[in-house]
C-alpha cells in the first residue's frame, strides 16, 4: 500500500526530480558575473595607471592579501544568500575568531590548536543560525540579527579591548609565496577550486532548489531544515576561517572587527551578481564583488580623495547593484516569457 | 471571562514586559541597597529615554513588517553635526533642531523609497544607507567630532523638574501622541493592515507604499532626535555613539510584544521594553558581568522574542 504522503499531485508515485544546476546561471548567459570581472579589471588598470609601480605580481598579492578576509566571509555569506536567507551574524563570528586567536596563539603548537577550535566553534555557531532559520522557520535577517550580537558579546568576553597578538612568523605567512606565487593568490584558487566542486555537489543543488522555488525543492524530496543548516554552518566556518587570514593582517586582535564586515560581505555577494531572492550566483562572480571593494580604497586612496570616501562608496556600490540586479532579473524574465 | 481578564489576555506580552521591569527594579534593590533610590532612578528613566526614542521609529517600522538599521548613523550623524553647527551656542539650536529632524526624515524617505520603488529589502537598502550616512558624515566632518554639546541640549537631556526628568515629558509625550496615532488614526490603522499582510492591504485600498515610506521617515526623526539629545547627555560627541542603539532598539520592541514580523504592537509596550533593557544594563555591572553580557542578553531577548511572535502567528493561521 502506497502511504498518501508518497502521492504527488496527480495521485501518482513520487520520483525525485533532477535537481537544478548552479551552471544554469552561466548557461543563461547571465552578464553579472562577467560584468564584476570587467569593473574588477578596469579598476585595477586604473588603480595602476595612477601608481607606477603597481603592475606586477606581488602587488596582486598585496591586493588578494588585503581582500582574503573578506573573500573567505563572501564565499560563506554567498552560500546562504543562495538559499534566499542573509546572514548578519559573520561578523559577530569573525570579532571571536580574531578575540581567540590574539588570545591564544601562543605557540606554533598552540596556533594550530585553537586554529581547530575557532573553526570548529564557527561551524557550530553556523548550526545554531541553520537550525534557528531551517528547523524553526525563525526569519534570517531577525535569527542572524540576535546571535550577531551574541557571538558580539562572547568576542567582548574573550577580548573586552583591541590587542592581544599572534606570532610574527603566522603573520607574515600572508606576504609570503610559493615559486613567486603569493600565498593569498594560492588560497583564493584553492577556495575557487573547492567551489568549483561544490557547486556540483548534490548539497549543492539542493541549496540552489531551496533558493529558487521552496516548495518545489520540498516536493521533489529536499528536506529543507537540513539544506538551511548545511548553507548557515558552512557560513559560519567560512567566517571563522576568515579570522584566522583577518589576524595575520593586523597581528591582533579587535572584539569588534567583523561589523565593519557584514556589509561588504553582502555587497560582494550581490555585486558579483548572487541574486538576493536565492537560487541563482557563485563564488566566482562574488571574488569579483571582493576585489572591487578592495580597490575601492585603493582607487581612493591614489586619486587623493580622503579615505572615509570607500565607506560611502561600499554603500552605494550595494544599493546600485541591488537596483541594477533586480533590473536585470526583470529584463531576463520578460525576454523569457516572450521566447516561449 | 471579565472584562478585565479579556483586556489582560489581549494585552498579555505588554503587560509581562512591565511587569519584567518591576522584578529588574526590586531584584536590584535587593542586590544593592539605593537601587530604587529617587536620583537613581531618575538615572534609570533619563538612560533609558534614549533606547525608547530610537526604539520609537523602530517600533513603526517593524509595525510595517521591516528594519531600520540605519539607526545608529543616523542617530551619530545628527549628535555631531549639532556640536559641529552649534558652536556652543544654544540660540543655534532654534534652526538647527528643526534641520537635523528633516535630514533625519530625508535620509528615512530615501530607506523607505529604494524599498518601495526599487524593491530593495529593509535591511539590505538600511545596511547600505547606514555606510552611506556614515562615509559621508565622515567626509563632512573630516572625521573630527565637534566640540561641546550647546547647553539647550545638555539642559533637555539631563535637567529635572524638581526630580522629574525633562526628557522623561519628551517622552510622556511621544507616549500619547504614538498611542492616539497607532490606535485611533486612519493612518494607524492602514500601517497595521500593511504589516500583516501588504497584498491583502493593499487590495481593501491601503498605500502600502505610502505607510512604508512614512514609518521609515518616523524613524529618521526619532534617531535624529535621540542624537540630539544624547549629544546633551555625554556633552560631546563621538563616531561610534550610535552604535549600541541597533540592537538596543530591535530588543525594546521584540520585550514590548511586538511580532518582529509586523502587524501587531504598540508604543506602550516599547516603552516598558526600553525601561527593562536600561534597568538591566545598570543592573549588570552590579553582579561582576560586563558589557559583553548585555550584548549576549541582548540577542537572546531578540530570539526568543522572535520564537514566541512566530509560534503566535502560526497559531493564529491554525485558528482561521
Amino acid at each position: 500500500m502506497i502511504a498518501d504522503t508518497d502521492l504527488d499531485h496527480n495521485g501518482g508515485p513520487r520520483r525525485s526530480r533532477p535537481l537544478p544546476s548552479l551552471s544554469r546561471g552561466a548557461a543563461n548567459g547571465d552578464v553579472r558575473p562577467i560584468a564584476a570581472w570587467v569593473l574588477a579589471a578596469a579598476m585595477y588598470f586604473v588603480y595602476a595607471g595612477l601608481q607606477p609601480g603597481t603592475l606586477s605580481v606581488g602587488e596582486i598579492g598585496t591586493i588578494v592579501g588585503t581582500a582574503l578576509p573578506l573573500a573567505i566571509l563572501a564565499l560563506g555569506e554567498g552560500i546562504v544568500i543562495l538559499t534566499a536567507g542573509v546572514d548578519l551574524s559573520v561578523g559577530g563570528l569573525l570579532s571571536l575568531g580574531t578575540a581567540i586567536a590574539a588570545t591564544h596563539f601562543t605557540s606554533a603548537g598552540a596556533t594550530a590548536e585553537w586554529s581547530v577550535i575557532i573553526l570548529a566553534i564557527g561551524l557550530a555557531a553556523g548550526v545554531v543560525n541553520g537550525i534557528l532559520v531551517g528547523v524553526l522557520g525563525l526569519q534570517p535577517f531577525i535569527v542572524t540579527l540576535a546571535t550577531w550580537s551574541i557571538y558580539d558579546g562572547i568576542a567582548l568576553y574573550v577580548l573586552p579591548l583591541e590587542g592581544g597578538s599572534v606570532p610574527t612568523g603566522y603573520a607574515n605567512w600572508i606576504s609570503g609565496d610559493v615559486a613567486h606565487i603569493p600565498n593569498p593568490v594560492i588560497v583564493l584558487v584553492v577556495a575557487a577550486v573547492v567551489w568549483l566542486w561544490f557547486k556540483e555537489t548534490r548539497v549543492a543543488r539542493r541549496i540552489l532548489a531551496v533558493g529558487s522555488d521552496r516548495e518545489g525543492a520540498r516536493m521533489a524530496g529536499v528536506s529543507l531544515g537540513r539544506t538551511t543548516t548545511v548553507a548557515y554552518a558552512l557560513s559560519g566556518l567560512c567566517a571563522a576561517g576568515a579570522a584566522l587570514f583577518y589576524v595575520m593582517l593586523t597581528a591582533s586582535g579587535d572584539p569588534t572587527a567583523g561589523d565593519s564586515l557584514i556589509l561588504p560581505a553582502v555587497a560582494a555577494v550581490v555585486i558579483g551578481g548572487t541574486s538576493l531572492f536565492g537560487g541563482q550566483g557563485g563564488f566566482i562572480g562574488t571574488i569579483a564583488g571582493v576585489l572591487i571593494l578592495t580597490l575601492v580604497g585603493d582607487v581612493v586612496f591614489v586619486l587623493h580623495l580622503p579615505s572615509y570616501s570607500s565607506v560611502l562608496a561600499q554603500g552605494l556600490l550595494l544599493i546600485i547593484a541591488v537596483v541594477l540586479g533586480g533590473y536585470l532579473r526583470s529584463v531576463q524574465t520578460r525576454r523569457k516569457e516572450r521566447s516561449q | 471571562m471579565s472584562s478585565l481578564t479579556r483586556s489582560f489576555a489581549r494585552n498579555r506580552s505588554v503587560v509581562l514586559a512591565y511587569a519584567l521591569v518591576v522584578v529588574l527594579l526590586v531584584a536590584g534593590e535587593i542586590v544593592t541597597a539605593g537601587f530604587l533610590s529617587p536620583d537613581h532612578v531618575d538615572e534609570l528613566v533619563i538612560t533609558s529615554a534614549f533606547i525608547a526614542l530610537v526604539a520609537l521609529g523602530q517600533t513603526f517600522v517593524i509595525l510595517s513588517g521591516g528594519i531600520d538599521l540605519s539607526i545608529p548613523w543616523v542617530l551619530n550623524g545628527s549628535a555631531v553635526l549639532l556640536t559641529t553647527w552649534a558652536h556652543d551656542d544654544s540660540l543655534r539650536m532654534i534652526w538647527l533642531v528643526p534641520v537635523l529632524l528633516v535630514v533625519g526624515g530625508v535620509i528615512g524617505a530615501l530607506n523607505g523609497l529604494g524599498i518601495t520603488l526599487f524593491k530593495i529589502p529593509p535591511i539590505i537598502m538600511t545596511l547600505g544607507m547606514s555606510s552611506v550616512v556614515e562615509g559621508g558624515l565622515l567626509l563632512y566632518t573630516n572625521g573630527g567630532s565637534g566640540t561641546q554639546a550647546p547647553g539647550a541640549a545638555v539642559y533637555l537631556a539631563t535637567h529635572r523638574w524638581g526630580s522629574f526628568p525633562v526628557i522623561a515629558a519628551l517622552w510622556l509625550g511621544l507616549l500619547v501622541v504614538a498611542t492616539i496615532v497607532l490606535a485611533s488614526t486612519s493612518f494607524g490603522r492602514r500601517l497595521y493592515a500593511t504589516g500583516l499582510n501588504k497584498r491583502v492591504a493593499a487590495f481593501s485600498g491601503v498605500s502600502v507604499q505610502a505607510a512604508t515610506i512614512s514609518v521609515y521617515v518616523i524613524s529618521g526623526v526619532c534617531a535624529a532626535l535621540a542624537g540630539i539629545v544624547l549629544a546633551g547627555y555625554v556633552g560631546s560627541t563621538y563616531f561610534g555613539m550610535g552604535t549600541p542603539y541597533l540592537f538596543s532598539s530591535v530588543a525594546a520592541v521584540a520585550i514590548g510584544g511586538a511580532s518582529i514580523l509586523g502587524g501587531t504592537g504598540n508604543f506602550i509596550g516599547t516603552t516598558a521594553g526600553a525601561l527593562a533593557l536600561a534597568v538591566l544594563a545598570a543592573l549588570l555591572p552590579i553582579l561582576g558581568l560586563q558589557q559583553s553580557a548585555l550584548e549576549i542578553v541582548y540577542g537572546l531577548v531578540i530570539l526568543v522574542a522572535v520564537t514566541l511572535s512566530s509560534g503566535k502567528l502560526g497559531g493564529r493561521r491554525a485558528a482561521e
